[in-house]
């Protein structure tokens, strides 16, 4: 059979960018508008049993008996598991795991998996559960983070008498001193409430197990399907060699999938134990208790200040209440710390952090990752001082800016900043100089502004299962159909990464999109990936990328370069054609060069790979590694608000946001991500809460926990400043986690302006906007609460 | 119980037996395998799950199968006409309207009642009529401005 | 989620026929939208062998003006009775309330019917199956305890339909059909003070539609304080109806939902006939409201704030419409 003849294509300058730099919209993106993109509850599963969990009604107990007796003995079940089904702790941390899938011995929170059943339908899985009979002992139970600090209280795990998983405390330069040498030092408390990912798509896992050959294949709504593979080869004592993990579209994520969670393990032993396949899917109610959000926090920040508004010194405490198990609990404290250096020049900052156990479900890795609500504490301190010292807080942000590159006192390393240029864009676009203090009450409505500053990583420089493999790997796939396939492990949860990946690729070759394929995540086809967290995937897959794509070009050129018979320094890459330099009219189609790649080797496979340097790797303290990148992003942002004065019910009008995300290769994706990122930050700021009474979850739903409808959320505006990283893919940073942490802060103080109150806890409520502007006139401190007559 | 369920999805006529106490969004995803209209909630609290019953935007988590027996129903697989893409389905896709898309089938069919009715809402018509449906991605804007796309698109085809 | 249990659905075509069937089927239950109910049955927080479901009867769906009255089917949507053209100009209060509920994919579903009928709420009650049982359940659903008031030999239960507040003002009457006929019943003599009772229906009897005079001389409004600005339950709302003549109030009625275990209509208002809306007639509904409502720790909402905002609410209403009819 005769191949085609290639058609040669005379490329003309794009005037626009095709590759990096363009407004693509995503390659995923048809199958999520047609509603064919498939999620993991609509996959094909034919004879897929029910499965569904049995949680435990107590916060904490000894759990002395599960009787599954009856249940096994109903028509229709097909099996039922319970704690013995696994006798190994889990997770995300090595040095932390005291999880298991299925309670064993204790229950810890009020909804802590106890036993599970894989029936033929729901109706008989639910009779199965209610069928399953638990004997306990109860132990006192402790919902906040100073009730299991108390000194009598029982431990929930026998190796933190205290309850304290993890106590952080680190001086880096003389805070003492610089308190000292401080014209003004204030100190306040911050509180924070506990809020959850929310994510559209509830929890859900479809398990396969065939028995014959001993192997399982897992789906699930993963961000991290490599920690599931090592999770279900711990928990299920199994080869990893004999488990696949698939990772299908995926509902957003936040942090809520940063690690393997129970449900996933659950569904796997289900299918092991009933020899055949289990679809097992969590409602939303289920979702919340599985949690991983972001703790309760108390915080204590003091800052130093000289007249002229430079910071001399900072000393913050963290409270933590992490909930029932470890998870990722000790890097979220340890983030609250490092992450006070690398925004602002502060010389000298101490900091100590109580990581605390309580009977609620666990938290972990949210948007924003531990630096969230330090940030909140730190700005609205800035901002307080600041009107004291008279200084507008824009000023007194642009006197404690960075030099970059530089190295912070923590050992952190700034390679690249940007602040300054978004402080510019956010105050000349939202009028900050003719605005700010002068906005006009109108009838019972108050109206001001407010700004602040935040930044974050770009991927953990060192990940939390070091092997020392690269950080990233990436295999491109050339075959006789001259299409080029890209392999990547790196999880697509609905944040773009694939079509950052690929406009990657299609920039270092120059073809066309069309050529071009990407399969993300099977275990059993692309190359181990990390996961989505910490904003790891546009740095350093997108840089593993680029390698891959420079590594499959090379080849290219040479190949070329035998087809046009001249020396590869000869050869003009086109992209979808080459030509010589010394004859430009004479051009092969990409198909020719490939097929002169293919001779002789067949189908090319061709790697990529990053690694984050050691001296990016973080500072010698213990833990010195969290927080530590190979790039921070950068972000600044004004809030106007109007604030219902008889209602106490704020209203965000405007967002003016701008992101220094090193450079956008994707400029509308980093438009969307700044616009939910500031727009989370929000429902955390006003409506957003987790509330539990006696351990109870009383807001697992979506009408009590109040994510914002499209009604009350605001215009946002974003400016991208592109500080071109020296390290990042193209010069990119991340560009979907710093712009949250500014916005609460941001918030208080545009509620400041419009109603003179200065609020330190989250949410900003109707109730406590009401209950502030309500309450009796201060007899004692009547300037405190106040502090803007200063300018 | 099953009965015998007749209607019309996509423009298909239709006659299944359908259980009595199902839902249509199980009829739809279960019996018919349309997946595109999602779960979101425990019912009734976020929108994922917008169809169009009769043109008129409905929670299909919240309706009895039977109860639209002889109605027409719409989904968005319904949407796309001889493979191409609506406008607001190209609209959310040109505009960066959907991220992770587990909203987008019952964001795009709300809108897409709400521009067959008034094919060129204000910024406030828009948000009044998608205000039953959560997204967790977007921050609404590129919603916003998606539709409006859409609307723009419609005027031109006219 | 659970599944629904297992029912059979039946379809009547008439009203008399839906009454009929109920009797015929003691353990049945009428469904209009669905919106409240099937969340609710998904919950376990109520069964039913049969449903009858009330949406093939075409007589439930009218919406016309008869004699001077506004008659208004229980089918009726409420996206229907928001975009009424008589409603929303002679009877602004009920678009306004019909306008306001949940979200515009419920309201193409709910009715006016499934509205007034709504069941009351409390956060120990709207929950699954599991979460209750780990409370050991409430005395509205197989429990034998308030747990908003533990030592209540009643149940405290938040009415929170949007609808009944604006009847109440707006003087309506709903028509009810059982199977010994029809009667009328002013809308305030439909509600009762109690939390599992909270309707004056009885359990084979049919809400038919309601009528609501329209009359000249009155203005109307209803606002409801959410957090959100969709989806969400009234933390509290309140209808106003006002009539003025000249610098001094001919007539003001005042009724209020989402704090009571039934919307109240508030009491000690005649007093302010042939008054200015001043500062101590405003005291006085501030006063009478706080009097005539109470709510409880119904929601996650601090009952504080619910308590002290709803006569804030109730005075802002009042001062523009006096405003808007001087």
């Amino acid at each position: 059979m005769n191949a085609p003849e290639h058609k040669v294509v005379t490329l003309k300058p794009a005037s626009e960018p095709r590759g990096v730099g363009a407004r693509m919209p995503f390659v995923d993106g048809i199958e999520k508008v047609t509603g064919t993109a498939r999620y993991t509850a609509d996959l094909p599963a034919g004879g897929a049993l029910f499965g569904k969990i049995l949680r435990s009604p107590y916060a904490h107990a000894e759990l002395l008996e599960v009787d599954i007796s009856e249940a096994l003995a109903l028509p229709g079940v097909r099996a039922v598991i319970t704690g013995d089904e696994c006798d190994m702790p889990y997770g995300v941390i090595p040095i932390a795991q005291n999880e298991f899938p299925l309670a064993r011995d204790r229950v810890r929170y009020i909804g802590d998996p106890v036993a599970a059943v894989a029936a033929i339908d729901e109706v008989t899985a639910d009779a199965a559960l209610a069928l399953i009979r638990l004997r306990v002992r109860e132990l006192p139970a402790y919902f906040s983070a100073a009730e299991a600090r108390q000194p009598n209280a029982v431990p929930l795990h026998d190796n933190k008498a205290d309850n304290i998983e993890r106590a952080v405390h680190n001086e880096f330069g003389d805070t003492a001193a610089g308190f000292a040498a401080a014209d003004l030092v204030r100190e306040d408390n911050y509180q924070c409430a506990e809020v959850h990912h929310a994510m559209m798509e509830p929890n859900a896992a479809l398990a396969t197990y065939d028995a014959e050959r001993g192997h399982l294949t897992l789906w699930s709504v993963t961000q991290v399907p490599y920690y599931v593979h090592l999770t279900l080869a711990r928990c299920l004592k199994m080869e990893a060699a004999h488990i696949r993990v698939i990772k299908p579209f995926v509902g957003g994520g936040f942090g809520h999938r940063t690690e393997a969670l129970n449900f996933e393990v659950v569904c796997a032993m289900l299918a092991r134990a009933a020899r055949g396949t289990v679809r097992l899917l969590m409602s939303r109610e289920e979702s919340f208790l599985a949690h991983r959000g972001r703790p309760e926090s108390h915080i204590r920040m003091k800052l130093g200040m000289t007249r002229e508004g430079r910071l001399t010194a900072c000393e913050a405490e963290v409270v933590q209440r992490g909930g029932a198990y470890g998870g990722y609990g000790l890097v979220t404290i340890l983030y609250s710390g490092a992450l006070l250096n690398g925004l602002y020049d502060i010389p000298a900052v101490k900091y100590d952090g109580y990581r605390v156990y309580s009977n609620t479900p666990a938290c972990g890795a949210m948007r924003g990752h531990g630096t969230v609500n330090i940030r909140f504490a730190l700005e609205s301190l800035l901002d307080s001082m600041a009107a004291e010292l008279g200084l507008d807080p824009i000023e007194v942000r642009r006197r404690n800016l960075l030099q970059a590159p530089t190295d912070t006192i923590n050992g952190l390393k700034v390679m690249s900043y940007g602040l300054p240029e978004c402080l510019d864009w956010v105050e000349a676009a939202s009028g900050w100089q003719a605005r700010k203090g002068k906005l006009d009450r109108v009838g019972n409505i108050g109206r001001g502004l407010g700004m602040a500053c935040s930044h974050f990583v770009s991927g953990s420089a060192k990940p939390v299962h070091w092997s020392g493999e690269p950080h990233a790997v990436i295999i491109l796939k050339l075959d006789f159909d001259a299409s080029v396939t890209i392999l990547t492990g790196a999880s697509d949860i609905g944040q773009g990464s694939s079509t950052i990946i690929t406009q990657v690729v299609a920039e270092v070759l120059g073809i066309d999109y069309s050529r071009i394929r990407i399969i993300a995540n099977d275990s059993a086809i692309t190359p181990k990936d990390n996961g989505s967290y910490s904003s790891r995937v546009t740095f350093m897959v997108g840089n593993a990328a680029a390698n891959a794509a420079e590594n499959l070009k090379r080849i290219l050129v040479a190949a070329a370069a035998k087809r046009l018979a001249v020396t590869e320094a000869e050869v003009d890459w086109l992209g979808e054609a080459a030509s010589s330099l010394s004859n430009p009219d004479k051009q092969i189609s990409f198909a020719d060069v490939a097929e002169e790649a293919l001779v002789a080797t067949g189908t090319l496979t061709v790697k990529g790979t990053f690694t984050c340097p050691p001296e990016f790797q973080g500072g010698k303290q213990r833990g010195g590694a969290v927080g530590s990148t190979m790039g921070f992003s950068y972000a600044a942002q004004a809030v106007e608000v109007s604030v219902d004065l008889d209602l106490g019910k704020v209203t965000v009008e405007k967002v003016w946001a701008a992101i220094d995300c090193g450079f956008a290769i994707n400029p509308m994706s980093v438009e969307g991500q700044v616009q939910g990122a500031i727009w989370m930050g929000m429902g955390q700021a006003i409506s957003e809460e987790t509330v539990y009474e006696n351990g109870h979850h009383m807001a697992a739903n979506m009408l009590d926990y109040r994510v914002p409808t499209i009604v009350e959320s605001p215009d946002i505006e974003v400016h991208i400043v592109e500080s071109i990283d020296p390290n990042g893919p193209f010069g990119a940073k991340e560009a979907s986690e710093g712009p949250l942490s500014g916005f609460m802060s941001a918030l208080a103080a545009a509620v400041e302006d419009a109603t003179g109150q200065r609020f330190r806890a989250l949410p900003i409520t109707p109730v406590h906007v009401f209950d502030a502007l309500n309450k009796k006139p201060r007899v004692a401190k009547p300037q405190a609460e106040s502090a803007q007559g200063a300018a | 119980m099953k009965s015998i369920l007749r209607l019309a999805v996509n423009g298909k006529p239709r006659e299944d037996a359908v259980a009595e106490n199902a839902l249509l969004i199980d009829y739809l995803r279960d019996v018919l395998g349309l997946t595109g209209t999602k779960q979101g909630c425990d019912g009734g609290e976020c929108g994922a799950c917008t169809v169009l019953v009769d043109g008129k935007p409905r929670l299909a988590c919240s309706t009895l199968a039977h109860s639209v027996v002889g109605r027409e129903i719409e989904t968005i697989e319904g949407l796309s006409r001889a493979g191409n893409l609506s406008r607001l389905q190209r609209a959310f896709h040109e505009h960066l309207g959907s991220q992770c898309g587990f909203c987008t089938p019952g964001m795009i069919m709300a809108a897409e009642a709400l521009l067959r009715s008034n094919p060129h809402p204000g910024r406030d018509q828009i948000k009044a009529a998608l205000a039953g449906n959560l997204c967790r991605c977007t921050g609404y804007v590129k919603i916003i401005e998606s539709v409006e796309a859409a609307s723009r698109a419609v005027e031109q085809a006219a | 989620m659970a599944a629904l249990p297992d029912f059979r659905l039946l379809r009547p075509a008439t009203a008399a026929d839906a009454v009929r069937l109920r009797g015929e089927h003691p353990a049945s239950r009428f469904i209009a939208g669905g919106t409240d109910l099937l969340p609710n049955m998904r919950r376990g927080l109520m069964t039913a062998e049969a449903i009858i479901d009330l949406g093939g009867i075409a007589e439930l769906s009218e919406l016309r003006v008869v004699d001077g009255w506004l008659h208004v089917g229980a089918g009726v949507t409420l996206a229907a009775l928001a975009a009424d053209p008589v409603a929303q100009a002679r009877l602004p209060a009920l678009a306004q309330a019909a306008a306001s509920v949940a979200g515009p994919t419920h309201r193409t579903a709910a009715t006016v019917g499934g509205n007034l009928c709504l069941d009351t709420r409390c956060m120990y009650y709207n929950q699954s199956e599991p979460w209750r049982h780990a409370i050991d359940n409430c005395m509205k659903i197989a429990g034998d305890v308030c747990r908003v008031a533990t030592k209540s030999d009643r149940c405290w239960a938040a009415f929170s339909g949007d609808v009944a507040p604006a009847l109440l003002v707006l003087d309506a009457e709903v028509l009810v059909l059982g199977a010994q006929g029809q009667r009328r019943v002013a809308i305030a003599d439909f509600y009762r003070d109690d939390g599992m009772a909270w309707l004056s229906l009885a359990v084979d009897e049919l809400l038919v539609s309601v009528r609501i005079p329209l009359r000249e001389g009155w203005v109307s409004a209803y606002e409801k304080m959410q957090v959100r600005g969709a989806i969400d339950f009234p933390l509290t709302g309140v209808a106003v109806a006002l009539r003025r003549e000249g610098d001094t109030i001919a007539d003001v009625r005042v009724a209020c939902t989402g704090v009571s275990s039934r919307p109240e209509l508030i009491a000690g208002l005649d007093a302010l006939a042939g008054n200015p809306l001043d500062d101590a007639a405003l005291a006085l509904v501030e006063k009478q409201i706080k009097r005539g409502t109470q709510p409880m720790e119904t929601t996650v909402i601090n009952v504080s704030y619910r308590r002290r905002v709803t006569p804030v609410l109730a005075k802002r209403v009042l001062r523009r419409l006096w405003e808007a009819a001087g």
